[in-house]
């Protein structure tokens, strides 16, 4: 469980330049849930994920992650922390463009010091459940869009993280290839069980999700259960 | 990140951008190109006194004078105190010079002591001429033979003791003489002339010597410069010639230095001991030992001196390598974010730039090192037979353990340079990294 504990964010040093990113928010996100955070560009929800991931530290308040402080950690701690428990998911993606596929899905595991010999599985694993197995060696440059996605996720999934935080996962992608992405990130959810946490805008992303939270001008609703969609439409 | 991991992400990194890696490594392989090849030269410059010296100096002797100058102590920015034993070393009066010398009696007491086994004044005699019947005539100089040093011989033989009215030629005046070769000119007799320089000096006179040619030796190339055509003759034939050319003169049986050769003066305790003896007399005495540790030294300030331009184009590519790691943080900007958020610590983000600054310093120092080497194996025999050196000579010699040594020290110039460079990755916040575009 995510519990943010009366967080608020505040940027600039100066009275008149203070601007307040995160008004004195209060959510607890339970664990192996998909939760959409939605809102309008400058709404604070990028804020809200980074300092959920500990990227970024609140100015008051305190985020416990799984009965952990984030904040009563030293930054090495953090770091750990990351590296074993969480994972991202950009909407620029973020693979390395000259690095084949393999070695893009291996970063995590090298960042976390797992040993060499126990990686090719765990690659190969991640690298099957988005089905680009056949693209091991081949260099991320010659990825589609979607495909890029599909290779930041199963970097994202190789460490079998608790919690993955997704900003804007379709925002670069067209709607059919958008649509595969949130299918895969749901399917891991169901089979991994991984708490994922997606920041966004797109409606039909939100709407697939177990819980949202609204962002407007800082501050956030409370944790709003969907009903599931009905997969068929009209 | 486990070491391992972070060079391997290195090396793919600066194969991504090879151009770049290439460029600046450039940089670095001048400085390392100029530094090998000053290496190599005063390692070949050693090696080649060394060689200059062994063959024309016995070890088991000591150099002996007691002008300072003769061993280049002397500092000519200061006033030289006078001395009574100070002899005008030169008869004309605009090249004159002065200098303490030795006289019989310095080597007579010499002689006594016990360790030593003889001595051999260093005579060089000007002939007013030599020639051959019917030939020019030729101005000459000789000095005795000292039968450590082995000439190579293009004719005759030099026998075990060579007497009193024998003479070796050089090989330059073969032709000069008028004889066919070398051969032709073994058994003959050439005719020396020498005069007293001053006239009316009772008891001298210009006096004419026949000596035989025993042997022709080929022009030394490995002999100390200048004597290139030096006769060669027993040593109390070239005693008594000094004596009829300096007759009259304040030089007449002093000698500029001498050598002292010491019984198993190979033995260093030996030759130790007769030297500190010689220095109790007020003399001056240097083994050949510590001559060559002189030589190597004025080899060495001239390499000090080539090895600063060296430091200087490292120096200049240093810039080159803070440029460039700069320009790779800014690039890498995103991977850095992403690595961050992925929990990767700020302190192996920062040794990931470093260690590429360091291997782009290991690839210059690779090759520009390399490139010396190969140049310098190709070059040697051109410069050999350009200088005339004996065959085999080599005057650019490598060392494997100098090289190494220059590239770690690039390695580390490398580490240095990409320090701030570093830094500012290391120091990066994921939060704008990843928001860079």
């Amino acid at each position: 469980m995510i519990s943010v504990q009366a967080v608020s964010k505040t940027y600039g040093k100066k009275k008149q330049n203070q601007f307040t990113a995160l008004k004195n928010i209060s959510v607890d996100i339970p664990s192996k849930s998909v939760v959409a955070i939605i809102g309008k560009s400058g709404s604070g929800k990028s804020t809200l994920m980074h300092v959920m991931s500990g990227l970024d530290r609140p100015t008051s308040g305190a985020v416990v992650v799984n009965g952990q402080s984030l904040q009563a950690m030293k930054p090495k701690q953090t770091d750990n922390f990351r590296a074993t428990q969480m994972s991202f998911i950009f909407q620029a993606f973020f693979v390395e463009a000259n690095q084949t596929c393999y070695e893009n899905v291996s970063l995590p595991l090298e960042i976390a010091g797992v040993p060499i010999r126990s990686r090719r599985q765990k690659i190969m694993n991640a690298l099957m459940a988005v089905d680009l197995t056949d693209k091991a060696e081949i260099r991320a440059s010659t990825l589609s869009g979607g495909q890029k996605q599909r290779l930041a996720i199963a970097r994202a999934i190789v460490n079998e993280p608790r919690i993955i935080f997704a900003d804007e996962p379709t925002g670069n992608l067209d709607s059919a290839t958008g649509e595969q992405i949130i299918d895969l990130l749901m399917g891991l959810n169901r089979e991994q069980g991984c708490t994922i946490v997606i920041v966004t805008h797109d409606p039909d992303l939100a709407e697939r999700c177990q819980y949202s939270i609204q962002m407007k001008d800082g501050q956030a609703s409370p944790l709003m259960k969907r009903r599931p969609r009905r997969m068929v439409n009209s | 990140m486990k070491i391992f991991d972070l060079s391997r992400r290195t090396l793919t990194s600066l194969r991504s951008a090879k151009a770049r890696t290439t460029l600046t490594a450039l940089a670095i392989a001048v400085g390392s190109f100029a530094l090998t090849l000053t290496l190599g030269a005063s390692n070949g410059a050693e090696s080649y006194v060394g060689k200059i010296i062994a063959d024309n100096f016995d070890p088991a002797e000591l150099l002996v004078a007691r002008d300072e100058s003769v061993f280049g102590q002397s500092d000519a920015s200061k006033p030289r105190e006078y001395s009574d034993s100070f002899v005008d070393s030169l008869s004309s009066a605009a090249a004159r010079t002065q200098v303490k010398l030795l006289t019989d009696a310095d080597i007579k007491s010499l002689k006594s002591i016990p360790e030593v086994e003889s001595v051999r004044e260093d005579i060089t005699v000007n002939f007013k001429y030599i020639t051959v019947p019917g030939q020019k005539r030729y101005v000459a100089t000789a000095r005795a033979y000292n039968p450590y040093v082995k000439p190579k011989l293009l004719a005759g033989k030099i026998p075990p003791n060579l007497g009193a009215s024998e003479v070796l030629l050089p090989e330059g005046y073969v032709s000069a003489l008028g004889f066919k070769d070398a051969q032709a000119a073994v058994g003959e007799t050439i005719t020396i002339v020498i005069e007293p320089p001053l006239q009316g000096v009772p008891g001298s006179a210009t006096k004419e010597y026949e000596l035989n040619v025993v042997a022709v030796i080929a022009k030394p190339k490995s002999a100390q410069p200048g004597t290139e055509l030096y006769l060669f003759s027993n040593s109390s034939t070239i005693r008594e010639m000094n004596d009829i050319a300096s007759a009259g003169t304040n030089s007449y049986r002093k000698y500029v230095n001498a050598y002292v050769k010491v019984a198993n003066g190979t033995d260093p305790a030996k030759l130790k001991a007769a030297q500190t003896k010689i220095k109790a007399m007020g003399l001056l005495a240097q083994s050949t030992k510590e001559t060559q540790e002189f030589l190597n030294q004025i080899i060495g300030i001239l390499r000090g001196i080539v090895a600063a331009f060296g430091f200087i184009a490292i120096i200049a590519s240093v810039f080159g390598i803070i440029n460039t790691m700069y320009i790779s943080v800014i690039q890498r900007t995103r991977e850095i974010g992403l690595m961050k958020a992925l929990g990767m610590r700020s302190r192996e983000i920062g040794t990931l730039f470093r260690l590429e600054a360091a291997l782009i310093g290991l690839i210059g120092g690779v090759m520009g090192s390399m490139a010396a080497v190969g140049l310098g194996l190709a070059a040697n025999p051109v410069i050999t037979k350009q200088l005339g050196l004996d065959d085999g000579t080599k005057l650019l010699q490598f060392r494997p353990v100098q090289i190494v040594a220059l590239l770690a020290v690039l390695v580390v110039v490398g580490i240095l340079a990409g320090w701030l460079p570093s830094r500012k990755a290391a120091k990066l916040d994921p939060i704008v990294a990843l928001r860079t575009e």
